[in-house]
């Protein structure tokens, strides 16, 4: 992990009404890291990355992407510099088969979605073999055909990824990532998720409630409650933490480190 | 020969005949050629409302346009048809460009009621600019001289021509849909959150949508004034724009052919049941009704669902405005 | 030229208040249901010829002035309930295509009920005339008009704020399935809710009558510029509905008073304006409806 940071959040603040649903968060990402955020559900943490991918800009603060400060940049704009993200329901393309919903993808960063004139067969060729790599990563290969709406839960997450990562992304944004999955396909997610550190040199930012799941994964976690940053540092280190023992991890979790 | 095809070619070949037919199944070329005509203007619709997933409730306004622009043309500067086509095509691509920028950042229910107040802007304009439009009353529009100038203007002539017409815009039209940009307009209504996060600016692509909708709009405009020898500003209000839509939610939005079945529908049921009635609107209106709540993916849109080749059409989804605020404003408000 | 400008104004107030009354009837629908309702304008021209069709029977005005938006409002929950609510949760588009069609049905059964010329609507001699107030005359009429409408959104307010059913309505409005949960019948909240707006757009269709004439597209005319009051004073706003009447009414009034040319473009280059400078409206809420 070097330690230049990729993303970098300073005192991002974002309210509704009189709600502070992120409030004065300052966050490092290293490049190269797994990094997960956790906290008891409406403390924040979908906000926070909302207003880091650009779903919406923060009302005070700013947001850094491998230096560039990117706090009012239009959302597509950050998926070209190198952000991709999914969503706590996959955000899928529901009409369209698991080929043609990663293919758009693949096509957008080859500059040819804004075209008239379909692709040339050399660049049809690649494009295809550049989506065969993406599904052969999360084993969706057999479903390239299929429907994405008759996949389970867990698959269409899966295509999710492969559709994040059909963008070529530094960091990859994954907003509860096993929010809603059963026990089997729990495992293939995270063996996919360790799979864009380990094999593909990727930073990962996750928000995620399974506590198992991110001591198990995460090499830095950020602990937010009510909106703000309750504690930070290595795994060992958050579940140390009296605070965060006290706010929201519990008796259970210990038995595990 | 794939089962598409022979349909096709045979709705082709039907139409071709139809001259021949026209005393027989007692459907006048006229009639005809109006319906072609219209769906092309359909045509326009559907791009926006069956690919794109906005509703276009202003394109008469383009229509118009083009009506006029062509009708101007032949009035004083005596151009032939094509010109005179093409000139309203332009004046419908530039009204385009004028509504766009505020359309485009627009979506679902806003994006159709702005659409509907710069196409009554239009209206007003055609309504009042009296010594240039004629007003109320409309204007008549000389027919133009052929290429060929040895050609009379005859009914069955300017079928051919409409035909022709058609044939090249549906061929268009297709591959504009089959095209990567027409791939990214669908993508855009089923999940434009999800474009936009795959790396592209859906505004762009929305943008280009409503310039190509325009002049797909201007040329039907544009040959109607021409054939029917005359335009008013009627043509360009809210609820014209209203039937190019009701003839694309009938035909099949979403499909290439929907709004040709949806056209013939309008205009030959319209001539049928106002020789029985004069208020055949009523069962215009009814059928409409009976559409949206019934079979909302259309007569074709329908068929091809059974048929298992699901259409890339309009299906009930839950109401989903609750989506982000952020997709494309500008956030200055 | 000034001393135009007096009855101007006050006809610009006047028509204003109808597109408030017309805008809350409509966002009221809207904000509830997301219902886009595009016959709005064809209950309003139904309530005018209910009341004419009493009145020519021998009904006194002041009754069938009463009666013609209920009976209306009879038939809109009628309406409501066979066509309209199928299509609750679904995409807006799809309310406002049925609605259209609807209208296209109302249009032309007035014609053949009615026939398709202007029919003549006085107003009863009690509200003939003018009244001196000061520096101008007002006609009565108008008067009439402005004590009605006034009296309307005070009712309205009344209702919305005071009363218990009008919280739930409001309580819906922010959050449907929460006031499911807590017990409220929502089905026939959208019911009432929808017949609440029918009934302001019978009011302003049974006074409309008497200034514009009785036809089969009176209704309609008033149907537009009251989209464009909601647009410009905000979806989901009903104070802006009113702040946006009167804006567009009184422009519109001016206009035709100096530049008569651009009397019925005014109201939409003003709303281009609004919608360059704040997009959600003078005072709508954010995220609604894209």
């Amino acid at each position: 992990m070097d330690n230049a940071l990729l993303l970098e959040a300073r005192d991002v603040s974002k309210y509704f009404g009189g709600v502070h649903a992120c409030d004065g968060v300052s966050i490092g990402v290293c490049g190269g890291s797994i990094h997960a955020v956790i906290g008891p559900n409406g403390a924040g943490k979908t906000t926070f990355f909302n207003a880091l991918s650009g779903f919406y800009y923060p009302d005070r603060g700013q947001v850094f992407f491998a230096g560039e400060e990117i706090t009012r940049m239009p959302n597509w704009r950050r998926i070209e510099r190198g952000m991709s993200r999914t969503f706590q329901t996959p955000s899928i393309f529901p009409e369209l088969t698991v080929h043609d919903n990663v293919m758009l993808g693949v096509r957008s960063k080859a500059g040819l979605a804004f075209r008239a004139r379909p692709p040339s067969r050399e660049q049809e060729a690649a494009l295809e073999r550049r989506v065969d790599e993406l599904l052969g990563f999360v084993n969706l290969s057999r479903f390239k055909e299929r429907p994405v709406a008759e996949l389970s839960h867990g698959s269409q997450r899966l295509c999710e990824i492969a559709m994040s990562l059909s963008t070529e992304p530094r960091l990859v944004l994954l907003d509860e990532p096993m929010a809603g999955l059963a026990e089997s396909e729990t495992e293939r997610v995270i063996a996919v998720i360790r799979g864009l550190h380990d094999r593909l040199g990727l930073t990962v930012l996750f928000v995620e409630h399974n506590m198992r799941v991110v001591l198990g994964l995460a090499e830095r976690i950020t602990v937010f409650d009510r909106g703000r940053v309750l504690a930070e540092g290595t795994p060992s280190e958050i579940a140390a933490n009296e605070a965060v023992r006290d706010a929201y991890l519990g008796r259970e979790v210990l038995e595990h480190v | 020969m794939s089962r598409g095809r022979i349909f096709v070619l045979a709705a082709i070949a039907l139409l071709a005949l139809e001259p021949v037919m026209a005393p027989y199944i007692r459907v006048d070329v006229t009639i005809v050629s109006a319906a072609l005509l219209f769906t092309i203007a359909a045509m326009s619709a559907n791009l926006l409302l069956g690919y794109t997933g906005l509703p276009p409730f202003g394109n008469a306004a383009f229509f118009g346009l083009g009506a006029y622009g062509c009708a101007l043309s032949i009035k004083y500067l005596n151009v032939h048809f094509i010109t005179a086509t093409l000139f309203g095509m332009v004046a419908a691509l530039l009204g385009a460009l004028i509504v766009a920028p505020f359309l485009v950042r627009r979506r679902g229910i806003y994006f159709g009621l702005l659409s509907i107040a710069f196409g009554q802007v239009f209206y007003f304009i055609a309504y009042r600019f009296t010594d240039v439009t004629g007003g109320e009353d409309g204007m008549a529009v000389p027919r133009p001289y052929l290429v060929v100038s040895a050609f009379t203007f005859k009914e069955t002539t300017f079928y051919y021509l409409s035909l022709a017409v058609f044939i090249i815009s549906i061929v268009i039209f297709k591959l504009i849909v089959q095209s990567p940009f027409g791939r990214t307009l669908v993508a855009i209504r089923q999940n434009e959150l999800r474009v936009r996060y795959l790396g592209l600016d859906s505004n762009r692509f929305v943008f280009v949508a409503i310039l190509i909708s325009a002049l797909f709009a201007g040329l039907s405009g544009a040959l109607s004034a021409m054939l029917n020898g005359f335009i008013a500003p009627l043509s360009l209000d809210w609820h014209q724009s209203g039937d190019f839509v009701l003839a694309t939610i009938l035909g099949g939005s979403g499909t290439v052919w929907g709004p040709l079945i949806g056209s013939l529908i309008y205009e030959i049921g319209r001539d049928i049941i106002s020789t029985i009635t004069p208020y055949w609107q009523i069962f215009l209106g009814a059928l409409f009704v009976a559409c949206v709540l019934g079979f909302p993916r259309g007569i074709l849109g329908t068929i091809l669902a059974r048929v298992g080749a699901a259409p890339l059409s309009n299906e009930p989804e839950e109401a989903n405005w609750t989506q982000s605020p952020a997709i494309v404003a500008d956030h200055r408000g | 030229m000034l001393e135009h400008a007096g009855p101007q104004i006050f006809n610009g107030l006047v028509l204003g208040a109808f597109y408030a009354i017309v805008a809350i009837g409509l966002s009221l629908i809207m904000n509830l249901t997301g219902t886009i309702n595009m016959a709005h304008g064809s209950f309003m021209t139904l309530a005018g010829y209910l009341a004419f069709a009493m009145i020519a029977r021998g009904t006194n005005f002041w009754f069938a002035f009463l009666a013609a938006p209920i009976i209306a409002v009879l038939i809109a929950v009628i309406v409501e309930r066979t066509l309209i609510r199928p299509l609750y949760g679904r995409d807006p588009v799809y309310s406002l295509l049925l609605t259209f069609g609807l209208s296209l049905i109302a249009e032309e059964v007035f014609h053949v009920i009615w026939g398709a010329n202007t029919l003549p609507f006085a107003p009863p001699a009690s509200l003939s005339g003018t009244l001196a107030l000061g520096f101008m005359n007002f006609p009565v009429y108008r008067l009439f008009i402005v004590a009605v409408l006034v009296l309307a959104f005070a009712a309205l307010a009344f209702f919305l704020y005071y009363t218990r059913f009008g919280l739930r309505l409001r309580a819906a409005v922010q959050d449907t399935e929460m006031i499911a949960a807590l017990g409220t019948n929502t089905q026939l909240l959208y019911t009432i809710n929808f017949g609440l707006g029918i009934l302001l757009a019978g009011i302003a269709g049974v006074l409309a009558v008497g200034l514009l004439g009785l036809n089969p597209t009176t209704g309609n005319t008033l149907l537009m510029p009251a989209f464009v009051t909601v647009i410009i004073g905000g979806m989901g706003s009903l104070y802006g509905s009113i702040i946006g009447g009167i804006l567009i009414g009184l422009a519109t009034s001016l206009m035709t008073l100096y530049v008569p040319a651009a009397s019925e473009v005014i109201i939409y280059v003003l709303m281009a304006i609004v919608l360059t400078i704040r997009p959600r409206g003078l005072f709508g809420e954010e995220g609604l409806f894209g």
